[in-house]
């Protein structure tokens, strides 16, 4: 018998935290002088160029499609089609990612979405250890 | 402030030198600049090169290995698309400075094939696990931007192919002089809704060069095909709340246009001819709103009307444009100012617009850096 051992899933992307119980989150900065957010730690406030240390925060995992296209032809073996978006969370915060969504057509700016993280299409780092990810689904008000 | 001249100006027919180096394309522009000007490279105080992928092989001084090591000082400049717009206006600015009279820009690349990617993250390959970096689904996101504002359709975004393949068929120098109709823009292959490949840019090979010359060089050459620098300016990208995330076209281009305005004197409505970055079919249409050439909300309704091609109230991209002309990266922003040059002199061709007199080039560099530059006729 193998015993598992839990490995904690590496962030796939810079502003994914994840938590000692292995939950993620997404963070965020908030200039606490003139309000703007941003996924980044900046040494100033890239808007107003405050200098205040900028405070993070947990961002909301809801949010409003800004904008959107279906990609039909990318990279080289990356598969085809699927539907990227720009995302505005509650909060602010913008993120761009991938909705999963059976009908490419129902698709509209102002959309609203909720982010669910996911293994990162199963990627491992060098080490073996999996990645945490996330996309985007619909949001039906049904979800608690 | 001391004005500045262009009195040289070409390029290199566009298209694929799989067996030349892009110094070599950048030499033989540089070249058909100064016999155009009907000077040398011993009259040239200073080189300014545009390259986004080959500036940091000290393009300039391989450029001068082709046609003339003088040891004049070399500037190479890496700034996108807006590369090639960027050393025309270090040369500019060197002119007014008034330490040289005589100045040569080129702008030169040989483009990676295929898409171009945007920029590199740590952790796995984010393109589809976290949307699209292409360039070409960065500016279908900008487009439907406008499209959800505005309702403009994709058939008002194709128009801009049809419009600017159009233009190309009277550009000798164009990588594709052939006509599409709207119903084959459509019907191309769809790469990101709404652009199809028809409303992408061609990605190709290529150079071109400008001479610019003091006012006092200029009195001593003649003035007769001398074009004056009216406007120049240069933006990076300022706040917006989406941005960097998304890319901003609209901020960083307005920014641009609006100091450009302003040092000239002058307002978009007064504009004979502009050629703008149409790197992808929405992005024209986009600009003609960030430049001021219509309304915020009437771009669909401006090139439905026709007003934009060749005959109308301000035609745009009458060279072909990145969509037909082709879009080397780093020399792009030389060519458009090409393209205003020729057409200031009367020397356009079957493209001429007549009686132009006031043209505008502007490019758009991802990252992002907008140039916007107001020519005249002297
Ligand atoms: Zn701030």
């Amino acid at each position: 018998m193998t015993t598992s051992v839990a490995v904690s899933p590496r962030p796939a992307t810079g502003f994914i935290r994840v938590g000692e119980d292995a939950k993620p989150w997404i963070t965020g900065f908030r200039c606490m002088d003139c309000g703007a957010v941003a996924t980044e730690q900046t040494l100033a406030c890239r808007r107003c160029t405050s200098r205040s240390p900028l405070q993070e925060f947990r961002a909301s995992a809801r949010g409003r499609v800004y904008s959107w296209t279906v990609v039909q032809r990318s990279y080289p073996g990356i598969a085809v089609p699927f539907v990227s978006v720009i995302v505005e969370l509650e909060d602010h915060l913008t993120l761009k990612g991938t909705l999963r969504v059976a009908d490419h057509d129902s698709v509209h700016s102002g959309m609203p979405v909720r982010l669910v993280f996911d293994d990162a299409g199963g990627a491992l780092d060098p080490e073996g250890a999996p990645y945490v990810g996330y996309h985007f689904v619909p949001f039906t008000g049904d979800e608690k | 402030m001391s004005s500045v001249y262009v009195v040289g100006a070409d390029l290199i027919k566009f298209g694929r030198y799989p067996n030349r180096s892009p110094a070599q394309l950048g030499a033989e522009a540089a070249l058909l600049a100064l016999d155009d000007a009907g000077l040398t490279i011993r009259d040239v105080g200073a080189l300014y090169v545009g390259s986004s992928f080959n500036a940091a092989s000290m393009m300039g001084q391989q450029i001068l290995q082709q046609i003339g090591q003088t040891g004049i000082p070399c500037v190479n400049v890496s700034n996108a698309c807006a590369s090639g717009a960027t050393a025309f206006r270090e040369a500019m600015i060197g002119i007014m400075s008034g330490l040289y009279d005589v100045a040569l820009a080129v702008g030169t690349e040989k483009n990676p094939p295929g898409m171009l990617p945007s920029r590199k993250t740590e952790g796995p390959p984010p393109e589809g696990l976290f949307g699209s970096g292409t360039m070409p689904a960065v500016f279908a996101e900008a487009g439907m931007v406008h499209s959800a504002a505005y309702g403009t359709t994709i058939e008002q975004f194709a128009r801009v192919s049809v419009k600017n393949h159009y233009h190309a068929t009277m550009n000798p120098k164009a990588m594709y002089q052939r006509e599409t109709p709207l119903e084959e823009v459509l019907a191309s292959e769809m790469i990101a809704w709404p652009l199809t490949k028809l409303m992408c840019s061609v990605n190709v090979d290529g150079a071109a060069a400008t001479v610019l010359v003091s006012a006092r060089k200029a009195r001593e050459l003649g003035l007769s095909r001398a074009i004056r620098v009216r406007g120049s300016a240069l933006a990076s990208d300022p706040w917006e709340a989406h941005n960097p995330v998304m890319f901003d076209a609209n901020s960083v281009t307005r920014l641009a246009a609006a100091g450009a305005f302003e040092m000239a004197g002058v307002g978009p409505q007064e504009l004979d001819v502009v050629e703008l970055h149409d790197c992808f079919a929405t992005a024209e249409l986009l600009h003609y709103e960030n430049l001021g050439l219509c309304g915020e909300g009437e771009a669909g309704a401006l090139i439905d009307s026709g007003a934009t091609t060749l005959g109308g109230r301000v035609p745009v991209n009458v060279s072909g444009g990145l969509l037909s002309k082709g879009h080397p990266i780093g020399a792009t922003g030389v060519a458009n100012i090409v393209e205003i040059v020729q057409q200031l002199r009367g020397e356009a061709g079957a493209r001429q617009v007549d009686g132009a007199r006031l043209g505008l080039a502007h490019v758009l560099g991802f990252g992002a850096a907008a140039a916007v530059h107001i020519l005249e006729k002297a």
